[in-house]
């Protein structure tokens, strides 16, 4: 593999941008590859196959939204927003089309490695793993998941998200524990991220996602995973 | 007894108090009231005369037949006495008795005949009195008797029993119902006995009945008359009442924000010119409004679009800025300077990129609280152990007090979180190495953060101004630490988005306090904080100046006015509890309800707060105690 480190696809119309990101991207080792349109961003997303997305929110032809939505369509692979509207409904819009995380404009160069390295990180694989929530099975290293011998796909980032709580079935999980833990972050950033996820988890792995048994609400606190019972 | 009095006067004396109310709220039962008090006054002074006119003109009539024909009849009697040719006392009774059968039935109605011996009369023989109805003599009054003896006819009204009149006679309930009579007397001269005293008694019963109807007919004429008049009254009443009380709803529906509300124009009259009018005035209303919402939304939207826009070229600025600086050691030395100064002054710009936008978010109304029900220890704790290191810098050391009641309330952590920090950082800032103290209360209400140091202190100007955005005292001093001037505004519109307030108290040498009240829930407005503001220490804080900033969230004229749109309530001295900003609070707590049903912990779409996370800090692990609250603090000393 002459691959470095990883492929990153930069989806972004300013130009001035997608290069300074590519030098920043380039001067820790991953490797950029650029799209400035929204309509072709699919077309080089399968081309290219990258390990990571960097897309941006506003772009020409079709948005950040769809474009998201069609790659996770098809892909687990992971994908960060970058987004001069942090505001509202866009991130959750964002996160909800599909994306793993987000990265507000303007924003340090560090900081843009330090998500890029998060969401790229794989834990070092463990021993055989199996853990068991409800009826829901989970395969650590095969990452794969079952619902009463049904299989289940998930994102990578949901996938943790997952075998964050069913390691622990005990503890209940603040909002900024799981944020650093899944994602990487080491202060409290937005639970929002948090919310939108685990209610994409559900729609997923809950037989009724309005009332959850897998993934439960501790009211005040965060979450936790559902009693295993059987 | 007294109990049902009580109860009996409770009940008058609501009755009293509604009908009061009554009177005083409706122009209507007004005008009808007075209208018919003063028609049945009249209609009973108008009713009474005639009634009385009535009687007097029927019974005069009756009167004059009466004695017409009684006088006739006397002179039929006496004629049958002159001609008559009885000398002894049985003749002469039976004459006597005959006379009176035969008057009794002599007139034209039925009438009663008494022939009676005269008072006084000396003659030596005597008959017994003779009556057609012996019952009745009692009616012939001793009065009428000495009168009819002075000559001459006489007549008197007298009461007839009902039931005698038919000839039964009955005595004993005579006070039951009577019918007015009269007696009409005359002297006759009887042969061998003297002078009798002849009486006719007639009965006005048909005359009562006549009167009775015709009374009847006048009270049941009164009545819908009153009647008539109520109806004309509240007819009349409510053509004028009604435009009325519909301008009223129009005009009140107006001012709740329904502008395009108007009032129905029918004809020409008067109230059609009202309503015109009104309507006029509410096209103008409703245009001039509608002119300002939208320069205001086009303001909001140019500095919102203008941050936006600013953004991604600022972050390609900063990201080579951020290159260069990770390179300055290969530069000589006066490069190495610039790229250190574009870094740092890249930091500020962002944050007041930042800050700015926030408080455009706030202005725009898109803030929405993102509450959940949270500890407010634990944010204390955090807030307080990213500020340890700075207090470390600054010579001052953190002192927290927290109850053991847990201080639960529905919060948005990170709204919260972001004014304590502003708060924290700002007191280490000014405490110029002693020590700030951070306090948690709660109430069954409310729960609250004092942040109190010990430094300059502010004078209560100065604190009354602290919240203004770009506000400071001393500006020249606050350029050189930077910051943006919005921390502590943006800290205000926090709080007021939780419905909470943010107060600051200060004085020239004694340091500054800042509380920050929330309440537990939504809904619930505050009338007062677990906690002082104004400290409880041995010098006189009479002229201590809590202050609390309200701003109306919903006046659009506002808006645009970046600097000092707020208008500083400023309390009593010495006052802790927040009297006078408590009437704008009731405002702001109403829009903040409503922002925080829209923004419930879940993520629903749509209904999520606006965030400006600042991944900075994140990504460097430098607190997150940006200059901001400094510069705040730093302008007031």
């Amino acid at each position: 593999m002459t691959r470095m480190k990883g492929r990153v696809l930069v989806v972004d119309d300013d130009t001035a941008l997608a290069e300074m990101i590519g030098i920043v991207l380039r001067s820790e080792g991953f490797e950029p590859v650029f799209c400035e349109d929204g309509d072709e961003a699919l077309g080089v997303f399968r081309q290219t196959q990258p390990d990571l997305v960097l897309l941006d929110l506003m772009l020409p032809g079709r948005d950040g939204n769809e474009v998201c939505r069609q790659i996770r369509a098809e892909s687990g692979v992971p994908i960060v927003m970058l987004t001069a509207k942090s505001d509202t409904v866009d991130v959750v819009l964002g996160l909800e089309s599909g994306a793993d995380d987000y990265i507000s404009k303007p924003f340090k160069p560090k900081e843009l490695v330090a998500r890029v390295r998060a969401r790229l990180r794989r834990s070092d694989e463990p021993a055989p793993e199996h853990l068991t929530i409800g009826d829901v099975t989970i395969d650590v290293p095969g990452h794969r998941v079952q619902r009463a011998g049904r299989p289940i796909s998930l994102t990578p980032l949901e996938f943790d998200l997952l075998v964050a709580l069913a390691r622990k079935p005990w503890q209940v999980f603040t909002r900024e524990v799981l944020l650093e833990k899944v994602w990487g972050y080491r202060h409290a950033a937005d639970t929002r991220l948090v919310n939108v996820h685990v209610q994409r988890l559900r729609s997923k792995i809950e037989n009724d996602p309005e009332q959850p048994e897998i993934v439960v609400t501790v009211r005040g606190v965060g979450y936790k995973a559902g009693v295993t019972t059987a | 007894m007294g109990r049902r009095w009580r109860l009996l006067r409770g009940r008058a004396a609501r009755a009293v108090r509604s009908w009061l109310h009554l009177w005083r709220s409706s122009l209507q039962v007004r005008v009808i009231t007075s209208t018919l008090a003063i028609g049945l006054v009249a209609l009973l002074l108008v009713g009474a005369y005639v009634g009385e006119r009535m009687r007097d003109g029927l019974f005069e009539a009756r009167l004059q037949q009466v004695l017409e024909e009684s006088a006739r009849s006397t002179q039929q009697a006496q004629d049958t006495f002159d001609s008559s040719t009885a000398t002894t006392g049985v003749e002469v009774q039976r004459l006597l008795r005959d006379v009176a059968a035969a008057q009794r039935t002599g007139g034209v109605g039925e009438r009663e005949v008494f022939l009676l011996r005269a008072p006084g009369q000396t003659s030596p023989l005597s008959v017994a009195a003779a009556a057609s109805n012996a019952a009745l003599v009692d009616l012939v009054s001793p009065e009428l008797r000495a009168a009819t003896a002075d000559g001459g006819q006489r007549w008197q009204s007298v009461a007839l029993p009902v039931g005698a009149d038919d000839g039964t006679p009955d005595g004993s309930d005579d006070a039951a119902t009577v019918v007015p009579a009269v007696v009409v007397g005359q002297d006759v001269n009887v042969p061998v006995v003297g002078t009798y005293q002849l009486f006719f008694l007639y009965s006005l019963q048909s005359e009562q009945d006549r009167l009775d109807f015709l009374q009847r007919t006048l009270a049941a004429a009164g009545a819908a008359l009153v009647v008539l008049l109520g109806t004309m009254t509240w007819v009349v009443t409510r053509q004028v009442v009604h435009p009325v009380r519909r301008a009223a709803q129009v005009a009140e529906r107006l001012a709740g924000g329904d502008l395009s509300e108007r009032m129905t124009v029918h004809g020409q009259d008067e109230m059609a010119t009202l309503a015109r009018s009104f309507n006029e005035m509410a096209a103008g209303l409703q245009e001039q409004i509608h002119r300002m919402e939208e320069l205001s939304a086009l303001q909001r939207r140019f500095v919102s679009d203008v941050s936006h826009e600013l953004r991604t070229p600022l972050t390609t600025i900063r990201m080579a800025g951020e290159v260069i600086h990770a390179a300055r050691q290969d530069f000589d030395p006066a490069v190495r300077r610039s790229a250190e100064l574009l870094a740092t002054q890249l930091d500020r710009f962002e944050d007041l990129l930042a800050e700015l936008l926030e408080i455009s978010r706030f202005d725009a109304g898109a803030a929405v609280l993102d509450a959940e029900s949270r500890d407010l220890r634990d944010v204390v704790v955090r807030v307080v152990d990213q500020a340890t290191p700075l207090a470390e810098r600054r010579g001052s050391w953190l002192q927290v007090v927290v109850p053991d009641e847990p201080p639960v309330a529905d919060i948005d952590p990170r709204r919260v979180e972001r004014i304590l920090r502003n708060l924290i950082v700002n007191a280490v800032e000014h405490a110029e190495g002693t020590p700030v103290e951070v306090t948690v209360g709660a109430d069954a209400q409310a729960v609250a953060v004092t942040v109190r140091d010990h430094g300059v202190g502010m004078t209560a100007d100065e604190a009354a101004r602290v919240f203004d955005r770009f506000w400071r005292a001393d500006p020249a001093r606050a350029r050189t630490t930077g910051g943006t001037g919005l921390g502590l505004a943006i800290s205000l519109e926090d709080a007021h988005l939780h419905g909470g307030w943010l107060q600051a108290w200060g004085r020239p040498g004694r340091g500054a306090c800042f509380r920050l009240t929330l309440p537990r829930r939504a809904g619930i407005r505050l009338t007062a904080s677990p906690l002082p503001l104004v400290p409880d220490e041995p010098e006189p804080s009479t002229d201590a100046v809590p202050v609390t900033v309200a701003r109306p969230r919903t006046d659009p004229a506002a808006l645009p006015d970046l600097a000092g749109a707020h208008e500083p309530g400023v309390h009593e001295p010495g006052e802790d509890e927040p009297a006078p900003g408590g009437e704008q609070k009731a405002t702001d707590v109403g829009a903040d309800e409503a922002a925080r049903d829209g923004g419930s912990a879940r993520p629903a779409r749509g209904g999520v707060a606006a965030d400006e996370r600042r991944p900075s800090s994140a990504a460097d692990g430098r607190p997150r105690s940006d200059g901001a609250a400094d510069a705040e603090r730093q302008g007031v000393r």
